[in-house]
Parts: C-alpha cells; sequence; structure tokens
C-alpha cells in the first residue's frame, strides 16, 4: 500500500472513538434505507406471491359485479365450449383466536386441483393408516378444515385438532404447502357455504379459458370477468399509495443517511487538510490525495455499510411484522414472509454505504484536492470563510426553494411531482441553514450564556466559527427533527379528522357484526325490526367492485335512519343530500369525487347484475374508509341494482331521551348474542378504528425513531470532532486557566447549542413539512382532505428528543474531555 | 551556476490580489551549493517567498527560474514534480505526517519521488542520528528528533535545494545548533543548495550567504554582526 | 365375467389418477369395511327393465358405464376410443337438499384417444361429486355425466359426448345385437361368498358414428366403427390377492364377439375363476371356462417411460369355439402413467389381429387392458 494512503487510514484507528461514530452514522443510514426498502419489497413481493399463488393456473375469473353469484351457473360454465377448466370458490375471512386473521377458501377439491394442485398435496394429521376415513371426514365434516403449514406450526398443532374462530370451532385435518406469505385456511366449498350461510351462492368461479372473446360475448352481461393480469393489476392498484408512502419514507432515511454520511466525509477532509498541505508540499499529486482520501471513504463506507445491512437485515424483523400488520388491517390478508438473510444483504449495504460516502463525500472530496497548500500548512482552516460560504450555499438553497414551490403550484400534477417537491423544500432547508444559524447566533449566544456562563459563551463561538463543521450536523439533525415534528403533526392532524370523521357517522348506540367477518342473516334484521322502541335500525352492506377497471367501494344504507342521526359531513350542503339518495341517486365519497374527477349532479355507471346502470350523483361527503373511493346509495336502490341481499352490520339508534333505553340495549344483546354475533358500542366501534389507524402508522412512527438515532451519530460525531481538531485551542484554554469542568460544560453547551439551533429551525421546516404533506401528498396520494389541527405535543415531543439527544452525543465527548483536557500542552503534536 | 533566478517579484494576498503586497519586487539569484540565511521578522515575507520558490503558491507578478526553467511554464505537473525531485522542505513545526512513523516520513519522500528503496531512507535516518527510532511516531520523539526526520525527509530524496522555514524556530539554542549543524553539513557534503529562513541570529554563522528581507524587500548582508541589532 | 373384477380394479385406479391427496379415496378396501354393510348386495335374481337399468342404482355402492371402441374416418385410417364413468357411493346418507354440494357420491371418468396412422395416444380423467348440475346420473335411463363429458341413450341410440383441451369424442352408437347378460342371467359372482358378486351386462357390438378430434387433427374428423359397452353395479368386491390381469375384448370379421379374462396371482398362476364369453351373431352370450382359453404370449414392448415390460404379441386360442387368433397391438405406447407419486401405470388400448374361426380366416379388432406388469400393484392397493 501506498504511504500517502496509508497516512490517511491510520487516522481510523488512532481515532477509534470518532472512527466508530462515523462508522455508526454511516451503518445507521444504510440500515435505515435497507430495513425500510428490504421489508416494503418483501411485503410487496409476498402480496404478489399470494395473488399469485391464490390466482394458480387460472387465466380468468367471473363473479357478480357485486356480491355473491349463483350456484347455479356452474352448469353453464362447465359446458361453454371456452371453459378449458373451472372451479368454484368461496373466498372469505375468518379471524382464528391463536393466530388473528386468515384467509378462508371454500372449494371443491376434486375441481380445484387442477388450477391449484399445491393445495392438493395435503399432510394428514390424523393416523395415516386411515388415510381414507380422513378423506371422507373432511369431505362429510361439516367442522373439518386445513391449514397452511406454516399455520399449523405457528399454532403448534401436531394431531388433529379444535381451532376456535370468530366462526365457531373447526378441526384441523390437515396442512397443505403454501408458499406465499397469506395464511391460508382451507374448507370444502359445501361447508363453507354453511358456515358463511350463503345457501345456493359462491364468490366467483375461477376459470382456464381458450377463447376469450367468445366467452365474453356470452357472459359479458350482469358479470364481471377479470383476467388474472387485470386482477392483479387490481390488486397492486389497491396498493399503489401505500407503497408509494414506503418508498417515500425509505428515500427520506437515504435522504438523512446521505446527509450523514456528507457529515462524516466533511469532518474527514478537514481533519486532513494539513496532511494534504504537507503532501502537497512533498511534492504528492492532487490524483495521490485524492485516491488517498476516497481509498478511506469506501473503506468507511464498505465497513459502515456492510454493519448496515446486517443492522438493517435486524430491522426488517421488526419493519416487515408493521408493514405487514398494516396492509392487512387496510387492504388484504398478509403476513409477509420474514426477509432470509442472504451474501446479497451485505452486497447492498456495502454497496449503499459506498455509494452514500461517494455521494456524501464529493463535495468534501472536491474540496480537499482544491485546498491551498500554503493557507493548509499555515493552519488557516476555512473558517474564516465559513460566513461566506454559507452564503453562497444558501443562494443554492433559495433557488432550489423556487423550483419546488413551482412544483407544489404545477398543476394537476402527480404525486411524485408532490413528493419531488418535498424533498426539494426538505433540502433548500437544510442548505439554508447555515444563514439562518448566522442569523440566529445572537440568540444562542444568549441562551448559552444564560444556560453555561463563560463556557456557554465560547460555545456558541465555537458552533459559529467551526460552521463548515457543525453547519452539516446541524442541518441533518434539523432534518430528522423536522421529519419528526412533519410526521408527527400531519399523523395528529389525520387522527384528528377521522376522531371528527367518526363522529359524524358512527353515532349508533350498537353495532351487530362486524365488517370483514361476521355476516348479519337477513332475518335478524327482521327480528330487531319486531322490537318496539327502538329508533332506528340501520342495515350496512360494504362490498368491493370496480369502476374504471379500479377497485372501489359501495355502500348500501338506509338513507332515512341516516337522515335521521348521522350528521355527515358534506362538502356542500347538509341533511337535504338525502332526498336524491332516497330516490334512488348516489353519494359518493371525497376520495371517489377527486380520484375520478365526479362532481355533484354528474351521473356515474356501474356494472349491475342486468348490465349497466347509471346513478344520478346528489352530494359529496368527507370520508376516510378508503382511498379508493366510496360510492353510497340505499339499500332499496342497491337490492335492486346488485340483488344482494348481504349484511356486514347493523346499527342501533336509540333515541337520547327514551326511558327504557339500557333495557333496549340489553334485549338487543341478548338477542345478538344468541346468534353468536359480535356486538361492539358505537365507542369501541371508533376505538377500533382508531386502532387500525394507529397500527398503520407504526411503520412511519419507526422511521421516525430510526432518523434520530442517524442523527444523534451526527451530533456526536460533530462534537467530538470539534473537540479532537480543536486540542491547539485547548491548549489555549488551559493555560488561560479553564478547569475541566468549565472545558467539558463547553462541550456539553455546543451539544445542547447545536440542538436548540436545530430544533428552533426544525419548528418552522417541520410545520410547513406537515402542512405540505396534508395539503399536498395527502390529497394526491389519497384524495382526500385532512384538517390541520395545530398541536403541541409533536413540537414537545421533538423539542425533548432533541435536547436528550444532543445532551447524549455529548456525553462521550465529554468523558474525552475529562480523560485528556488535563494532559493537554499548547504545542504541536 | 545559478539555481534560482528571481525576478521582479510580486506578491498581494486577498481574493483580488488588492491586499497589502508581501514581496515587493525582490530580484536575486542563487548558486548551486550556496547556503543562505534570510533574516527578516514574523510576516517579512520569507515564507511567501519560499512557498513561490516551491511552486505551492504563484506570484502576483515577476517569475522565478528554477535550474533556468520558469516555474509558470512547468505548470502544475511540472511544479509537483519539481517538489518531488529537486526540492526539499523543512518547517518549524516539523510538519510530519502524525500518522507515520519516522521511516515512514521519510520513505513517503523516496516513494514520492520513485525511488522506493528503503534502504535509502534507513541510512538517512541514520545520517541524521535517528538510527533506533525508526519505528516511532511523531508524537513519540522531542522536537529536535522530530526536526531530525524532516531532514533526512528533505535529504534522502538528494534534492538541488533545501527550503528550510525557520528550522530552529521551535527548538531551543542547544538542539538548533545541533540541527543547524546536521542540516548545513549534509548539504554542504551533497553539494545542496540551502535556503533557511529565519530570525534567530544562530543561524547566521552556518550560512555562506546572508539576506535580509523587509516588508518584502532583499537586501545582501555582509557579516553576522549586522544580523544581531 | 370375472374379467370385469378389471373394471372394479380400473376404478380404484381412476381414483388413483384423481392425484395424491384424493386418490386416498381408492384404498377403498377400508371402505368396504367401514361402509359396505349398508349398501345393497348384488344377491340373488334381479328383475331387468329397461331403460330403467341404464340408469343408476343409488343403493349399490358401485356402478359403471364402459365404452370402448375401434374408428376409422372416410381415408380409412384407425382409432381406438375409451370413454368410462363410475359413480362411486362415499355415504349411504341422503343429501342435505339445501346444499347440493354435499356428499353422496363421487363421480369418475376416464377419456382415451388412440391414433393409429400417427402412432399416439392421449388421455385425460376426471372426478367429481354431484353438486349443483356438475355431475350425475338419472335412475329413469341412460343419463351420466361429469361436467362436460356425458353418456345419453334416447330409444335405441346412445350419445357418447366429451371435450378435454385438444380432444373431442362426438358418438352415436347404436346397437346391432341385443344386451348380453352375464353370469346367471347377469348375476356375475365374483367369489365364493354370497354377496362377493356384481350385476352386469353387455352391448357387445354398437355400430358407431360420429366426429373426433385429438391434438394432432387440424379440424374435427368423421369416424365410423364398431363399439362395445359395459354396464355393472354391486357393492361388494373381492380382496384380491393377485398382482394384475390381462382382458381382452374383440369383434371378430365372422359377426363374434369375444370377451376373455385372465387374472394373474403372486406365485406366477391363473386364477381358476378366470373366464370370458363368446357372443354368437345372433347375441347369445356363451360362457367360456378357464380351460375352455389359451394364451401365449409372443412379445413384448418395453416402456421406455415406466420400464414395465408389456406383452405386445399373442396368439389366443379358444378350442370350444374353435378360434385361434394372432393379436397385435395397434400402437405399443397406449400406456396410462399417472402422477410418480401414486405410481399407478397400466395399459389399456386398442389391437388387433387375423386367426381362423371354424376353419376360416378371419380378422379382429377391439381392447386389451393389462396391469401389474410396471410395478407392483399389490403394495399400493
Amino acid at each position: 500500500m501506498k504511504i500517502v494512503t496509508k497516512s490517511f487510514l491510520r487516522y481510523l484507528p488512532r481515532r477509534l472513538s470518532l472512527s466508530l461514530l462515523q462508522l455508526m452514522g454511516v451503518a445507521c443510514g444504510v440500515a435505515a434505507v435497507v430495513g425500510m426498502t428490504l421489508s416494503a419489497q418483501t411485503a410487496l413481493k409476498s402480496f404478489g406471491k399470494a395473488i399469485e399463488f391464490l390466482r394458480g393456473k387460472a387465466t380468468h375469473s367471473i363473479q357478480r359485479p357485486v356480491g355473491p353469484m349463483e350456484e347455479n351457473h356452474l352448469v353453464s360454465l362447465s359446458r361453454d365450449p371456452a371453459v378449458e377448466w373451472f372451479s368454484p370458490v368461496i373466498d372469505r375471512q375468518l379471524s382464528l383466536k391463536q393466530a388473528g386473521q386468515v384467509r378462508l377458501l371454500g372449494i371443491d377439491p376434486f375441481l380445484d386441483r387442477t388450477l391449484r394442485p399445491e393445495i392438493a398435496r395435503v399432510e394428514w394429521l390424523g393416523n395415516k393408516a386411515d388415510a381414507t376415513e380422513n378423506l371422507i371426514n373432511f369431505l362429510t365434516d361439516e367442522r373439518a378444515v386445513f391449514l397452511d403449514h406454516r399455520l399449523k406450526e405457528e399454532i403448534g398443532i401436531t394431531t388433529e385438532k379444535t381451532l376456535e374462530t370468530s366462526k365457531g370451532s373447526l378441526l384441523v385435518k390437515g396442512s397443505f404447502p403454501n408458499p406465499s406469505g397469506e395464511p391460508l385456511m382451507i374448507m370444502d366449498i359445501g361447508h363453507a357455504q354453511k358456515l358463511y350461510q350463503l345457501q345456493g351462492l359462491i364468490d366467483r368461479v375461477d376459470l382456464i379459458l381458450s377463447d376469450e372473446p367468445g366467452f365474453l360475448s356470452r357472459w359479458s352481461k350482469g358479470f364481471l370477468i377479470q383476467s388474472s393480469r387485470q386482477r392483479s393489476e387490481t390488486f397492486s392498484g389497491m396498493l399503489q399509495a401505500f407503497r408509494l408512502n414506503l418508498e417515500a419514507l425509505s428515500l427520506l432515511a437515504l435522504f438523512v443517511g446521505v446527509f450523514l454520511i456528507y457529515n462524516t466525509a466533511m469532518f474527514t477532509v478537514i481533519s486532513r487538510r494539513r496532511d494534504a498541505g504537507i503532501l502537497r508540499s512533498l511534492g504528492a499529486k492532487r490524483f495521490e490525495i485524492f485516491m488517498a482520501f476516497l481509498f478511506e471513504l469506501l473503506i468507511l463506507g464498505s465497513v459502515g455499510g456492510a454493519l448496515g445491512g446486517w443492522i438493517g437485515f435486524l430491522l426488517t424483523k421488526l419493519l416487515t411484522g408493521l408493514i405487514g400488520t398494516s396492509i392487512s388491517s387496510l387492504y388484504f390478508f398478509l403476513q409477509p414472509e420474514p426477509v432470509v438473510w442472504s451474501i446479497w444483504i451485505l452486497m447492498i449495504g456495502i454497496l449503499l454505504g459506498c455509494s452514500a460516502s461517494l455521494l456524501g463525500g464529493i463535495i468534501p472530496l472536491i474540496e480537499l484536492i482544491r485546498i491551498n497548500p500554503v493557507q493548509a500548512l499555515s493552519g488557516r482552516a476555512g473558517s474564516r470563510k465559513s460566513s461566506r460560504r454559507a452564503k453562497k450555499v444558501a443562494l443554492i438553497g433559495l433557488l432550489i426553494l423556487w423550483v419546488s414551490l413551482f412544483l407544489f403550484f404545477l398543476p394537476g400534477s402527480h404525486v411524485y411531482v408532490g413528493f419531488a417537491g418535498v424533498f426539494g423544500f426538505v433540502l433548500s432547508a437544510s442548505l439554508l441553514t447555515g444563514v439562518i444559524l448566522l442569523m440566529l447566533h445572537p440568540f444562542l449566544r444568549k441562551i448559552l450564556v444564560l444556560l453555561g456562563g463563560l463556557p456557554g459563551k465560547v460555545a456558541a463561538g465555537t458552533i459559529k466559527q467551526n460552521l463548515g463543521r457543525t453547519g452539516v450536523a446541524i442541518a441533518a439533525f434539523m432534518i430528522s427533527l423536522s421529519m419528526s415534528i412533519g410526521l408527527g403533526a400531519m399523523i395528529g392532524s389525520f387522527r384528528q379528522s377521522l376522531i371528527w370523521w367518526m363522529d359524524t357517522q358512527i353515532r349508533g348506540d350498537l353495532y351487530i357484526g362486524k365488517i370483514l367477518e361476521a355476516e348479519v342473516p337477513e332475518d335478524f334484521f327482521e327480528e330487531l325490526q319486531k322490537i318496539e322502541g327502538l329508533g332506528g335500525i340501520h342495515p350496512y352492506r360494504n362490498v368491493q367492485t370496480l369502476y374504471q377497471d379500479t377497485s372501489i367501494n359501495i355502500s348500501a344504507v338506509d338513507a332515512k335512519v341516516l337522515e335521521k342521526y348521522a350528521r355527515f359531513g358534506w362538502l356542500e350542503g347538509g341533511n337535504e343530500n338525502w332526498e336524491p339518495v332516497k330516490q334512488g341517486g348516489v353519494i359518493i365519497s371525497e376520495s371517489f369525487s377527486r380520484r375520478f374527477g365526479v362532481k355533484t349532479g354528474d351521473t356515474i355507471t356501474l356494472e349491475g347484475r342486468q348490465g349497466p346502470v347509471e346513478f344520478k350523483v346528489g352530494a359529496i361527503f368527507y370520508d376516510y374508509t378508503t382511498e379508493h373511493g366510496l360510492v353510497m346509495m340505499d339499500r332499496s336502490t342497491y337490492i335492486k341494482t346488485f340483488g344482494d341481499r348481504t349484511l356486514n352490520n347493523i346499527g342501533i339508534f336509540i333515541d337520547h331521551d327514551h326511558p327504557r333505553k339500557s333495557e333496549l340495549i340489553q334485549e338487543v344483546r341478548k338477542r345478538a348474542k344468541a346468534r353468536g354475533l359480535p356486538v361492539l358500542t358505537g365507542a369501541q366501534l371508533q376505538q377500533e378504528i382508531l386502532e387500525v389507524f394507529d397500527t398503520t402508522f407504526a411503520i412511519t412512527r419507526s422511521m421516525r425513531v430510526i432518523a434520530i438515532i442517524v442523527a444523534f451519530f451526527g451530533i456526536a460525531g460533530a462534537l467530538l470532532t470539534l473537540f479532537i481538531e480543536r486540542s491547539r485551542e485547548f491548549g489555549i484554554y488551559r493555560a488561560l486557566g479553564f478547569s475541566t469542568d468549565q472545558v467539558a460544560k463547553m462541550t456539553l453547551m455546543e451539544g445542547l447549542g447545536m440542538g436548540i439551533v436545530s430544533f428552533i429551525l426544525s419548528v418552522g421546516v417541520g410545520t410547513v413539512l406537515a402542512i405540505l404533506l396534508i395539503k399536498v401528498i395527502n390529497i394526491r396520494s389519497f384524495n382526500w382532505t385532512i384538517f390541520y389541527s395545530p398541536a403541541l405535543k409533536p413540537y414537545l415531543v421533538t423539542g425533548v428528543t432533541a435536547i436528550l439527544a444532543s445532551i447524549g452525543a455529548a456525553i462521550y465527548p465529554i468523558w474525552r474531555v475529562y480523560r485528556t483536557y488535563p494532559q493537554i500542552q499548547i504545542r504541536e503534536e | 551556476m545559478v539555481i534560482i533566478r528571481i525576478i521582479d517579484l510580486w506578491k498581494n494576498y486577498g481574493e483580488d490580489g488588492s491586499g497589502a503586497p508581501a514581496l515587493c519586487g525582490t530580484n536575486l539569484d542563487i548558486h548551486k551549493g550556496e547556503i543562505i540565511a534570510l533574516f527578516g521578522k514574523s510576516g517579512s515575507g520569507k515564507s511567501t517567498l519560499f512557498n513561490l520558490i516551491a511552486g505551492l503558491d504563484r506570484p502576483t507578478k515577476g517569475r522565478i527560474e528554477v535550474e533556468g526553467r520558469d516555474l509558470e511554464d512547468l505548470g502544475e505537473k511540472g511544479r509537483t514534480l519539481l517538489r518531488r525531485t529537486k526540492l526539499g522542505f523543512i518547517f518549524q513545526f516539523f510538519n510530519l505526517l502524525p500518522t507515520l512513523t519516522a521511516f515512514e516520513n521519510v520513505f513517503l519522500s523516496l516513494e514520492l519521488a520513485d525511488r522506493s528503496k528503503p534502504e535509502l531512507a534507513l541510512k538517512a535516518l541514520r545520517d541524521v542520528g535517528l538510527e533506533g527510532k525508526e519505528q516511532r511516531f511523531p508524537n513519540e520523539l522531542s522536537g529536535g528528533e522530530q526536526q531530525r526526520v524532516a531532514i533526512a525527509r528533505a535529504i534522502v530524496k538528494n534534492p538541488s535545494i533545501i527550503l528550510a522555514d525557520e528550522p530552529t524556530g521551535n527548538l531551543d539554542t542547544s538542539t538548533g545548533n545541533q540541527i543547524l549543524d546536521l542540516l548545513t553539513r549534509s548539504c554542504r557534503e551533497s553539494g545542496t543548495t540551502l535556503m533557511m529562513a529565519t530570525h534567530s541570529p544562530l543561524t547566521c554563522h552556518y550560512a555562506t550567504r546572508i539576506l535580509r528581507m523587509v516588508d518584502g524587500v532583499i537586501t545582501e548582508e555582509t557579516s553576522c554582526e549586522e544580523i544581531s541589532h | 365375467m370375472e374379467g370385469k373384477r378389471s373394471v372394479i380394479k380400473h376404478l380404484k385406479r381412476l381414483l388413483l389418477l384423481i392425484g395424491c391427496l384424493w386418490s386416498l379415496l381408492l384404498c377403498y378396501e377400508n371402505l368396504r369395511t367401514a361402509y359396505a354393510s349398508e349398501w345393497k348386495q348384488a344377491i340373488g335374481a334381479w328383475k331387468w327393465a329397461f331403460p330403467r337399468d341404464h340408469g343408476s342404482h343409488p343403493e349399490f355402492r358401485t356402478e359403471w358405464w364402459y365404452f370402448t371402441g375401434n374408428l376409422k374416418d372416410a381415408s380409412n385410417n384407425r382409432f381406438g376410443y375409451q370413454l368410462t364413468f363410475f359413480r362411486q357411493g362415499v355415504n349411504l346418507r341422503e343429501k342435505d337438499p339445501k346444499y347440493p354440494w354435499s356428499i353422496r357420491d363421487i363421480y369418475l371418468a376416464h377419456f382415451a384417444l388412440t391414433d393409429v396412422s400417427s402412432n399416439q395416444f392421449w388421455y385425460a380423467e376426471r372426478v367429481s361429486r354431484e353438486g349443483p348440475g356438475l355431475a350425475g346420473a338419472s335412475q329413469e335411463k341412460m343419463n351420466v355425466w361429469l361436467l362436460n363429458w356425458s353418456a345419453t341413450m334416447e330409444g335405441n341410440r346412445i350419445e357418447g359426448k366429451a371435450r378435454h383441451q385438444g380432444m373431442e369424442l362426438s358418438l352415436h352408437l347404436i346397437p346391432r345385437k341385443p344386451l348380453a347378460f352375464h353370469g346367471q342371467n347377469g348375476l356375475s359372482q365374483k367369489g365364493p361368498k354370497e354377496g362377493q358378486a356384481s350385476y352386469y351386462f353387455s352391448y357387445t357390438n354398437l355400430a358407431t358414428e360420429g366426429t373426433m378430434k385429438t391434438p394432432l387433427s387440424q379440424s374435427t374428423i368423421r369416424v365410423k366403427g364398431t363399439s362395445w359397452f359395459d354396464r355393472e353395479f354391486g357393492s361388494n368386491q373381492l380382496a384380491p390377492d393377485q398382482v394384475g390381469w390381462d382382458w381382452f375384448s374383440l369383434h371378430l370379421s365372422d359377426g363374434q364377439e369375444l370377451m376373455v379374462y385372465f387374472l394373474r396371482k403372486k406365485d406366477g398362476s391363473i386364477e381358476p375363476s378366470s373366464s370370458g364369453s363368446l357372443v354368437t351373431r345372433s347375441g347369445n352370450a356363451i360362457h367360456l371356462k378357464q380351460s375352455d382359453i389359451n394364451l401365449e404370449v409372443l412379445d413384448y414392448w418395453k416402456s421406455p417411460k415406466s420400464g414395465g415390460r408389456y406383452p405386445s404379441r399373442w396368439r389366443l386360442r379358444v378350442a370350444s369355439a374353435k378360434i385361434e387368433l394372432e393379436l397385435n397391438t395397434l400402437v405399443p405406447s397406449q400406456e396410462l402413467l399417472t402422477e410418480g407419486s401414486t405410481g399407478i401405470t397400466y395399459w389399456e388400448g386398442a389391437v388387433a389381429g387375423k386367426g381362423v374361426s371354424e376353419g376360416r380366416p378371419i380378422t379382429c379388432e377391439g381392447y386389451v387392458e393389462l396391469t401389474g406388469y410396471a410395478g407392483s400393484l399389490g403394495g399400493i392397493f
């Protein structure tokens, strides 16, 4: 190895603590990206795999546009010349006491094995010698089910065993391989029909078609026929907004990571200035210095990257679960497979670490090779020019800010443009940090003097004088804190909006049935109607269908009951909006309106059981149940159009001043219990919705934590560098009679000062970020309005975090002060 | 033989070169084998002159010829090559690379000059009296020892000129004398031109030629006595 | 008649063909012990009534409708086909009328085509419960179907239809001879015990006409020829100790039909009850004892897929009927391999031959079934 290179590399073990901090900085940045990206990818891949597995060899599927289809169509399907094979499916959900929600497929094993041969490879749990009896039992025992291998392992089933579920106890007879990440349960189609009270009904038929146009010409009317490709697209389209947000979070992690590495590289450059000067005076070429430094950066990048890859892998264990839960509670059952360790993760980590090091190191590197050896040797650092430099950087920042603003005001632009704008804003804010720091300096000085007296004053000066070192660390920390405030305020506002919305729609005293699992028999609805004194009995049906080839939801409601008891949040108008609904019209959610550009008074066309039906849009209401769009109509209209009488849920409204209110509630509860139907109060339902909401944002919250950890290492690294680099200065302090405690205090004040400045800046940047997330990103990606509600909490939480993190970052440097300061002399090394 | 020729050399600092001049039209011819002591107070322009001769800095006006070639014409590459092969530098603050051992600091010089022979570096260290301390790091050496390493680093590549900027400025008198003795002896033996910038009269007795610099202007002196006042 | 034991085997095998999981049904020795007692037994004389007895007999556990035939197109290219339907009772209980998916019977079917001129053979199998009209059999007349495979009889005319991927068959069959009842007026004893029997009859000669399509043919081919139809129902089967069997159904050019069946036992001997039937030109069925029949294997064919070594050329003598025939397979590779996990592999296909009958030279064509040549069946059954 060249001695030039060696002279740089020797710094790594020599300043081990600093090197470790730098390494951890790189590692955390890389870990955040690797963890987030890998988890998101695995979850989405599991999702794709689950869809693919469920599809099997089917080329198409046929179903009613809304609700289940009649099984008597199967005979005609079996004789249709275009149908090579078919398999009827009941596709429902169920929750297990031990394993949460699973998908339950009701299939005919004889027909289905052509489409999904994997499922047929059952391993029996019963006595193998008596396998025939097992099979006969499966086909004749109404409670018999198969679980996939993983689910079986998870619950720990080894022999035939009864399983408690939301649909009563089921008997596990065997298990089958399921390469997808979706927990799956199989039941005979006939038994599934009984379990879900679907007499004569199935959910869909999966098909292998040989002649698509011919088939479409015979079956299009009243049916929804989708090719497998269309089906996959519909499903992945559902996840689009979610996927986008995961990508944005990964990018944010990368952004903070690169920032930190830039920070690290910048420190390295500063500490190598003098050596570079000596080397130049000895006749070393710029290229040689460049290579030596590059090598050092790459070593940091590779080792940090490899470590980051590993930490990222560990992170996936947490994040994959979080993402899976979010997808499951919002869209589709999924239990993503854990990320499998492979050497590629290490490679990706190294690649990321190195590229980020290069990206972050490129400006410092240019600075290093352009170094003026005369200045470097004379010991004059670039600090004198730092204020001018800060102004230059700020000008670029302003330029980027203008571009970002322009991006926001581009009419009708895509959410990606919105994200670009947000990133632009964040970048410009970080570039402006230096100048703002200079402007804030007198104020900072006052605070630090107040807190720390003379050492505080010196610390304030140090922060300003070493802007080159402190500025980047402050910017990185500021970005993390802004993210924390911005995301926190956005989530908080969203939560407030959700609570407001729930109060507009979920006003019932009791809710019977759970939307996903338990359908309510229609005769129970009739039974309830016989109870006297109930103010309103509200039959609710929510179902997914397609509109313009994308997934939307349709809700069937009783307009008269809702008119009386609900307080919908309308974009325009009030309760009179129910009139058109009663007359066969529809109302649409804000997300539907924005997504498809439909306004009040427009007409939308939905595919009904007898072909297309036109509906007039009577009004638009606020809704957060689905970003895909919701069309609401009266139950009578719904049944007329779709012929589906299914009920997902019944809401019970009792007048406030009713004398027998509690008695009535008890009566309804009793009757629901007799039928084994779950009953929730309005408050409990609201609580459940909030829980789903909180689960959904668990990933976002975890990213906030990661960003702050990354920035923590940034601050710690900056403080340590400041201490190490200024040993000559410390010699002078010592000569002047500064005590060790005072210098320690100074270091603490430096850390605190950086934290305070970062926080002050982040209050502004974070608030703007929150507003951007709410007004630009949410509207563009979810098509709904969140009402910004200012709250103190995110600021307080972030402020405390900032102070604690900056104090925490100072702990090690302070320890170093106590250890080395008493020995520091005024002399050269 | 004139090894360095300086013609009407001006150097102004500051962004646009409008600041107070550090050098004001200096003219100087230096011959091969001369040992020059350049006296002057701090800030008189000594270091500036050295940096210009070494090609580390560029003059505002005027020209420097080293072995008959204009530094400006050499270009950045040529100047770097010049520093590698023809020029040795010794600093007041030694400027050893803190992460390299004494041996490595010297060997670095050879490596840059493309003559990577370890025995040359070992010999140079022996010549400056540091036998047995080759593997020490600068912070494990005394000031005098560090400067010996710096001298070894300069002489090892057998340069035509050694520029020594306050070589004893950071050393006590006896150590300073030892260093000056070593430096001048080495230069005389190899016929290397030595140019020392200094403000210590000590240096005077080792020089064959004495120059004084005041406010960027060089004048010739005849004896050491004049320096003293 | 005992040869039709093969059909029982065939049923077992078809069930196995269904695949790893569902083939477990096949091991129905267990079933027999578990459920057989509740099913109606083949005991005593059956009061034959048609078309009712062409229909289903759900009180019995097993029954089948079994068609094989040899066909030719306009340019005399030869084809063979096999289309069989089985009903297997699972649960004697009546179905829940509200839920048609509830299981009482399982229907199975087997469809194979042989193209002699291009030396090709294709096959497919299906299984289904009745479900909401997916499979079933009328109790009034012959109307049995499994998805889009079916056999129906109106008056004197049977229609057989099947389509699977590139294979298609649509045939009309009209009997040239009356029904032949095997055993004692159709009661075919299978073992020494009472009830170890089935009711069994055949149309041995059906004029056949219609269209077919193979994966190789560009368009539908018009074909004509002769078919054989077997019909059997019962509830109780033998517990066999044989390694396999050889079954022949032949149309002789002098207007007679010959069916012979050899049951091969583990020790290499032939089961004494192996037998056959000769149906005369006028349609009388004459029982042939094992001693009347002599079979000599002249050549073998080794399957490149399974490694099984099957007889491929025979000399068959029926001394009592003065018949001597030399038979050849029309296509060697009419072997059915099921998924590796079951290991069930057998040969069933079209054959042709020539020889003498009562001193006059004749030709013949028909179908042969060979089991137990590629690995022993004993371990699986």
